[in-house]
């Protein structure tokens, strides 16, 4: 029976009786399975690719975040609202990285009210700047999953066809307070072809395996921090599109980065669009939109004055790489491979128990490359190799 | 599937099967086997009834001469619906197997109610009114009369069914309540005495427990039905209640008000015909010298008062003289009930036995007990002669005639209890005579007797012993059967303190204490906080709910709960209830959230599941004990102990561990299904009270679990809730507690199976 008492307690969560998993090997030694253990928790994260499925490159996103009472929870440290706040930083710096050309905003709920803490947008500083100050909310009252998914709804009812439109809960509370039938939201978010998926907090929630169920999201319910990360992360990923949304071509401006200096005559200092309200000052280079000029300081933005998405050729190329995914190498024990002890990529010594092996090229790597291949190279490094070489 | 259960080929409709079914059918088949009787325990979601119908339509038709009936009696009418519905896909899934139409018969029974189509009379609300509205438009004389009376009205449906429907056999197949109205629509026939005729050929038959456990129905419903049937009683926890509850009489003040009316009718309609038909009276009383053979041989609409179980040696004799003719059996009728009125003006409470009572009857008014075995049958014999149409108006006078034979036919496992007023009321004066039955087995003697095989199986029938003990009968088989699960997904814990150490417990002694009750409230606020959805919580009866509710009330714990969830509340009254389960499941449903207060032995512990959402969690607060001040479960007891050996506490204990399980039970409905069970009461702890559970959830309490605190459950609820979130596919079952054809058939999981099957 795997339902013991201890294994509940707060202090443990997240250890999950490891002490049970270890076994003494012949010499008496523990390195072996804490070795294993180790090995398993890395190898988690494998994604499993789509191949050719059609993705919704340009997302708009909207992250609903529960500010209700049940937040303040300590079942995660400090707390639960602290906790996702600062998982959520990570997830945006981790969308934008993933989804250059794509948006997010944020929304909060407590007290039966939804509000908007930013509205969509595709720069990840103001949206991390704002969860920070958010930490200090006070979680108060009753979620509404129907208001939020109304506010929600009001946005993103007005982005193009093309885009695919999400709605990403954080579901802490175990109620929700809503004015209206819940259910008839859910017949407008599928009509809208709107994508909601919830994290829970707490446990299986009916209306939620519903309102999921029907918008083709997916519906999750965290164990731990280590699994609340994960779940978020999978939000990461952009999610195969429906057959039903159009596509369409857009323009794009792929502005030139000038450094402009006070010699150059030429220069002449601008304010930065996108940095109007802030404070800071006019500068002399930046990114000029090829269409009316307006500089920028960052990259990818939609010009504020002709509507222009503005991206760099990295972005795009990017965003490429998930309609393209890496096949995943093949995963054998060390002992068949005889033929050198080290990583193609690091050039370390073969030490783990396992090794993987492109399928295309045969090079051999270890898990660590193998992780970092995937997640951020997105190609194989010995397959590039050999194509420049030839 | 086809399955080979030791060498019976066995339909089965679904292309997976869950280990315990398998082991179930092996079980069922070595007691078809040895022709005997059977008490198997299974959990309920585990698909007991289509094990139980694919394995003995199987056996009926490989072995067409050892079994040819199958008697399901179930308790409800959707349950009944239910089974019909599982059997048809059985069936469909034999024509589509083998490729023929297979000439079986199967149909569901139910009363009047249920099955009448006469315009008129399926209108009527209760089924009181349904029965008599019937009885005045299809009793034989009423038909008589209309040879002489075309303007007396009929029920055209009957008259159609009587003339052409008995030679026409209903066509085979399978009919629910339902389709048995459909077909009767069609062809112009009764459904109900359609269905009432057609079960004595047909192959199946569904129907209620009372049909075959009440006397007075069972004589008129399932007297033919073949000896080598075999009988099946589902969810038959409850089933020596239904027993008991069928044999006893309850004689109030105001019955015997009813009665004498009733009397007095029945005088002025003998002195009517007296002038006008004289002859009609002398006619039976001829015939009532004749002996009572030839009445019973009245058509079957007539018997519709029919008598508890007389002995047959009473059929055949005749009738006393005393009361043979229709005055005199009026004035009899008379002196009895002056005598029970007399008995009933009593300031304390008497108790005495049956012969006890004859002979203070026989001292008092001199009626002696031969006369009094015959009151039942002399008044239907009355009732017929003097042609009162609308029989429900006499339904107190029938009682009283019913106790007047039942108490003069056994002299043992009865007794007469006359309490001058309720225990809860001892002011007000509200006398009741109570003809207490004490032993289920005299009402299901007669089905162990006559049918070859009985099966009573249910989900808690922990400890199984018990059964055959109180139901005087021998069992070949007594099985109880596990649920394998590829996930743990019923939690069951023991809350025996309070976070402040304050042990929690019902008993008597602590039931006022301030510090119990605020120790459950705070439990049930802990858990609305972290259960999602629905949350059902039992209470030990009304009383110690309302005190309960009240305080918490005063103490702000309700309004606390409040903010978490809705709270419903179940109440003695029918419709409320209903109405506030109705309210309690929308708010599961749309996410807000709820409770339902109710009470272990109510309406909502025995016939209401809560699957998925609408259960999460069930809370059984205090163990619910029988209310054991009251005399007839004193007497009860006492007989238990005299008769059967049995201590009173092991059955009180028994008793109360089978509705805590009804309870908990009804949050798991299946093995997708999950819940949390929390036993808020440190006496569950005992082993004496553990092991009485079902060994289904007994196996899934394990020693940490036993004397929690609140923040204890919590963590642990908190930590079952997530992971019983995690993604559950069908696949994680395959192979573990679901089964394929082949893994079935491999020897590793033969050997399991065996091990599934607990006898004991």
């Amino acid at each position: 029976m795997d339902e013991e008492p201890e294994r509940a307690k707060r202090w443990e969560g997240g250890y999950e009786r490891t002490w049970e998993v270890l076994k003494e090997d012949e010499s008496g030694s523990l390195k072996a399975t804490v070795e294993e253990i180790l090995y398993q928790s890395k190898r988690k994260r494998v994604i499993e690719s789509h191949g050719q499925v059609r993705l919704g490159m340009m997302r708009h996103l909207f992250v609903v975040i529960d500010c209700s009472r049940s937040m303040e929870d300590q079942d995660l440290k400090p707390n639960r609202l602290t906790s996702t706040l600062k998982l959520m930083e990570a997830f945006i710096d981790g969308y934008f990285d993933q989804n250059p050309i794509s948006q997010v905003g944020i929304i909060t709920t407590k007290n039966k009210r939804a509000e908007k803490l930013t509205d969509l947008a595709g720069n990840p500083k103001k949206h991390i700047a704002m969860l920070k100050k958010a930490v200090d909310t006070v979680c108060v009252g009753e979620p509404s999953l129907y208001n939020s998914l109304k506010l929600a709804i009001q946005t993103l009812k007005h982005m193009p066809g093309h885009t695919s439109r999400e709605i990403l809960i954080i579901l802490s509370s175990l109620t929700t307070c809503d004015p209206a039938n819940i259910y008839e939201m859910t017949k407008t978010l599928k009509s809208l072809n709107v994508r909601v998926s919830i994290i829970g907090l707490s446990a299986e929630v009916r209306v939620c395996t519903v309102l999921t169920r029907e918008t083709g999201g997916s519906y999750h319910v965290i164990l731990d921090e280590s699994h609340f990360k994960e779940l978020l992360m999978l939000h990461v990923k952009p999610p195969p599109t429906s057959s039903s949304s159009e596509c369409s071509l857009i323009r794009m401006g792929f502005p030139q980065h000038t450094i402009g200096s006070l010699a150059d005559q030429d220069a002449k200092p601008a304010f930065s669009m996108s940095h109007l309200d802030s404070s800071s000052g006019p500068s002399l280079g930046g990114y000029f939109c090829p269409q009316c000029h307006s500089n920028y300081t960052e990259l990818p933005v939609e010009c504020k004055v002709c509507g222009l998405t503005l991206v760099s050729a990295p972005h795009l190329a990017r965003s490429f790489h998930h309609l393209f995914p890496l096949d995943a190498f093949i995963e054998s024990p060390v002992e068949e491979h005889q033929r050198n002890g080290f990583c193609q990529a690091c050039q370390g010594e073969l030490k783990d128990k396992s090794i993987f092996t492109c399928p295309s090229c045969r090079s051999v790597f270890c898990v660590e490359c193998d992780l970092f291949i995937h997640d951020s190279l997105h190609c194989c490094p010995s397959c590039i190799h050999s194509q420049t070489a030839s | 599937m086809k399955l080979n259960i030791e060498g019976l080929l066995v339909y089965f409709p679904y292309d997976y099967i869950y280990p315990e079914q398998y082991s179930y059918m092996l079980e069922l088949k070595r007691t078809l086997d040895a022709k005997g009787h059977g008490v198997l325990e299974m959990p309920s979601g585990t698909g007991k009834t289509i094990s139980l119908l694919s394995l003995i339509v199987a056996y009926q038709r490989a072995f067409p001469l050892d079994v040819t009936k199958l008697i399901y009696c179930s308790r409800t009418v959707p349950e009944i619906e239910k089974v019909v519905e599982e059997l048809r896909k059985l069936m469909e899934f034999y024509a589509k197997e083998t490729g023929e139409r297979n000439n079986f018969l199967a149909l569901a029974l139910s009363s009047r109610k249920n099955l009448c189509i006469h315009p008129e009379v399926s209108s009527l609300r209760f089924g009181k009114e349904v029965d008599g509205k019937c009885h005045s438009l299809t009793a034989s004389y009423i038909r008589a009369q209309r040879h002489v009376n075309p303007n007396q009205p009929v029920c055209r449906f009957y008259e159609e069914f009587d003339a052409v429907g008995r030679q026409v056999p209903l066509p085979a197949g399978i009919y629910n309540l339902d389709d048995l109205k459909d077909f009767g629509r069609r062809k112009g026939w009764c459904p109900y005495y359609l269905a009432r005729y057609a079960i004595l050929h047909a192959n199946i038959v569904v129907y209620s427990y009372h049909y075959l456990l009440d006397p007075k129905i069972a004589d008129l419903v399932s007297k033919e039905l073949a000896k080598k049937s075999v009988v099946v009683f589902d969810e038959a926890h409850n089933i020596d209640n239904v027993c008991i509850d069928s044999m006893s009489v309850n004689i109030t003040r105001r019955t015997l008000d009813r009665c004498q009316n009733n009397v007095d009718t029945l005088q002025n309609t003998i002195q009517k015909i007296k002038e006008t038909d004289a002859a009609k009276l002398r006619e039976e009383y001829r015939r009532l010298v004749e002996g009572l053979k030839e009445a019973n041989v009245a058509r079957e609409t007539d018997i519709y008062l029919s008598n508890p179980v007389l002995p047959d040696e009473i059929l055949k004799e005749a009738v006393p003289g005393t009361i043979r003719t229709a005055e005199h059996f009026v004035g009899f009728l008379r002196r009895f009930l002056e005598y029970l009125k007399s008995r009933l003006r009593v300031h304390h409470v008497v108790q005495e036995s049956a012969p006890q009572f004859l002979k203070d009857i026989f001292d008092k008014v001199c009626i002696d007990r031969k006369p009094l075995r015959f009151c039942a049958e002399r008044l239907q014999s009355l009732l017929r002669t003097l042609e009162i149409a609308d029989i429900a108006d006499f339904s107190a006078v029938t009682l009283i005639s019913n106790f007047a034979t039942l108490v003069s036919t056994y002299s043992q496992g009865f007794t007469i209890i006359i309490e001058p007023f309720e225990d809860r009321t001892p002011t007000i004066a509200n006398p009741v005579l109570h003809f207490s039955c004490m032993d289920p087995s005299i009402a299901i003697k007669p089905v162990f007797q006559r049918f070859q095989s009985v099966i009573i199986t249910s989900g808690t029938l922990s400890p199984l012993d018990i059964y055959p003990r109180i139901l005087d009968f021998r069992p070949v088989t007594m099985a109880s059967f596990t649920m394998t699960l590829a996930r743990t997904c019923l939690c069951p814990l023991i809350v025996g303190r309070g976070n402040d150490q304050v042990a929690l417990s019902s008993k008597f002694e602590t039931r006022e204490d301030f510090a119990v009750i605020r120790n459950y409230g705070n439990l049930l606020l802990e858990m609305s906080a972290v259960v999602p959805d629905g949350i059902v919580a039992f209470f030990t009866s009304y009383v110690y709910m309302e005190n309960i509710v009240a305080s918490w009330y005063e103490q702000g714990i309700l309004e606390n709960i409040q903010r978490n969830k809705l709270i419903f509340i179940e109440t003695q009254d029918a419709a409320e209830t209903s109405m506030a389960l109705e309210k309690y499941q929308e708010a599961c449903e749309n996410g807000r959230g709820a409770i339902l207060l109710s009470v272990a032995r109510g309406k909502v512990s025995e016939g209401i599941d809560f699957v998925h959402h609408f259960g999460r969690a069930v809370i059984m607060f205090g163990v619910p004990y029988v209310y054991t001040q009251s005399r007839i479960l004193k007497a009860r007891l006492e007989y238990l102990r005299d008769q059967f050996q049995i201590r009173e506490n092991d059955f009180l204990t028994f008793d109360a561990m089978r509705h805590a399980a009804q309870c908990v039970g009804r949050a798991i409905r299946g093995k997708t299904d999950y819940g949390l069970m929390i036993f808020a009461d440190k006496r569950y702890a005992r082993a004496d009270k553990r092991g009485k559970l079902p060994r289904w959830i007994q196996e899934h309490i394990n020693d940490g679990s036993l004397n929690l605190t609140v923040d204890e459950t919590v963590q642990l609820s908190k930590h079952f809730l997530r992971q019983m979130a995690q993604p559950f596919r069908q696949e994680d079952q395959l192979g573990l507690s679901l089964l394929t054809l082949e893994q079935l058939e491999s020897e590793e999981m033969l050997q399991k199976i065996t091990q599934i099957a607990h006898q004991t």
